[in-house]
């Protein structure tokens, strides 16, 4: 009796582990919406953004398409990726007041990607949906 | 979509702004030129002083006697330009467009802001439509082109409003957004929408003849 017990206390844990290791992973990785820190005032409603969906629909399977980094010269870098941070830390220098700064690399790089391949919403209400 | 979209908001946009750039010089360039061979009288009796006066006193609310007695036409009248100029230069979406075009930027209005006075500008172009249907001496001096130029003016404001709020259709409305913007910019120089550039030279003929011929008031 008291071994069977056991037996059913491991098999609980062991599934509680699990569903806690999957549900860490997939908050890590299950991105859904685009958003940034450094907007503190939404103009618009935050954009819904499948980020897995995303990827396998425009089949990017290279991190740095997206993820860019670019070095002291200018030049995108091949080897290095930046999607441990967010758009603003480089793209929105301290300095700024300009809050459509950001915005604006937001913007290119969604709406000017999807015009480059006749690919996905272009509209302001398309991405901003109410 | 995407090629409709790249083609109305690039090359038929700058043909948009070459044809309003382009077409105000040069209907003010040949207004001038044509006014010097047949009606010189107009230099001669031009007067800053007196044009500067009447001029004043026509873009000041209720300064003018008619303005007194036609006090709805002169409120609708008044709401009407203002909202048409600043909502559409200081919208946010608007902003957002030139700086990513042009990595240009300046204030802008709240949306509540804008979209009130988006229904204002919607508002009036109905009032002016009504005016001229119904007042008959409104009516008498009314040509189809009147209705059309509202029309041209009225779009851009409709096509923006029903954009913004995400109504069905939406897409589409948003193409028709930027072409109706379009065609109002580019039928400035060529319509009677030209009283825009024309009105301080109109107005300021008069204040002069009125003013240094006349001694009369023209308000």
């Amino acid at each position: 009796m008291k071994q069977h017990s056991l037996k059913i206390s491991l098999i609980i844990t062991l599934i509680m582990m699990l569903m806690a290791a999957y549900s860490a992973h997939s908050q890590e990785e299950d991105v859904k919406t685009v958003e940034d820190d450094a907007f503190t005032e939404q103009m618009r409603p935050i954009v819904p953004f499948l980020h897995d969906e995303h990827n396998e629909i425009a089949e990017i399977a290279e991190c740095g398409v997206c993820h860019h980094v670019y070095d002291d010269n200018g030049l995108l870098s091949e080897d290095e990726t930046s999607e441990e941070s967010q758009c603003s830390e480089c793209h929105l220098p301290a300095k700024s007041k300009d809050k459509t700064e950001l915005i604006k690399y937001y913007h290119n790089q969604c709406k000017n990607c999807h015009l480059q391949r006749n690919a996905g919403p272009i509209m302001c209400a398309e991405c901003h949906v109410k | 979509m995407h090629a409709v979209y790249n083609f109305v908001s690039g090359p038929l946009l700058w043909v948009s702004f070459i044809l309003f750039f382009g077409g105000s010089v040069y209907r003010i360039v040949s207004m001038v030129r044509m006014a010097k061979k047949t009606d010189p009288v107009v230099y001669h009796f031009w007067s800053l002083k007196y044009a500067l006066r009447s001029i004043f006193h026509w873009i000041i609310p209720f300064a003018s006697e008619n303005m007194r007695k036609q006090p709805a036409m002169t409120i609708v009248t008044f709401a009407f330009h203002i909202c048409l100029f600043i909502a559409p230069l200081f919208l946010f979406a608007h902003i957002i467009l030139f700086k990513a075009s042009w990595n240009i930027s300046w204030m802008y209005l709240p949306d509540t802001v804008a979209d009130i006075m988006t229904m204002i500008v919607i508002g009036a172009c109905i009032f002016f439509l009504v005016r001229r249907l119904k007042l008959p001496e409104v009516k008498y001096v009314t040509s189809c082109s009147d209705y059309v130029i509202l029309a041209i003016v009225a779009a851009p404001f409709i096509t923006g409003f029903w954009t913004f709020h995400q109504l069905p259709g939406f897409r589409i409305m948003g193409i028709a957004h930027i072409l109706s913007g379009e065609i109002m910019l580019a039928a400035i120089p060529f319509t009677r929408l030209s009283h825009m550039f024309f009105f301080p030279f109109t107005r300021g003929y008069m204040g002069s003849e009125f003013g240094a011929v006349r001694h009369a008031r023209d308000w």
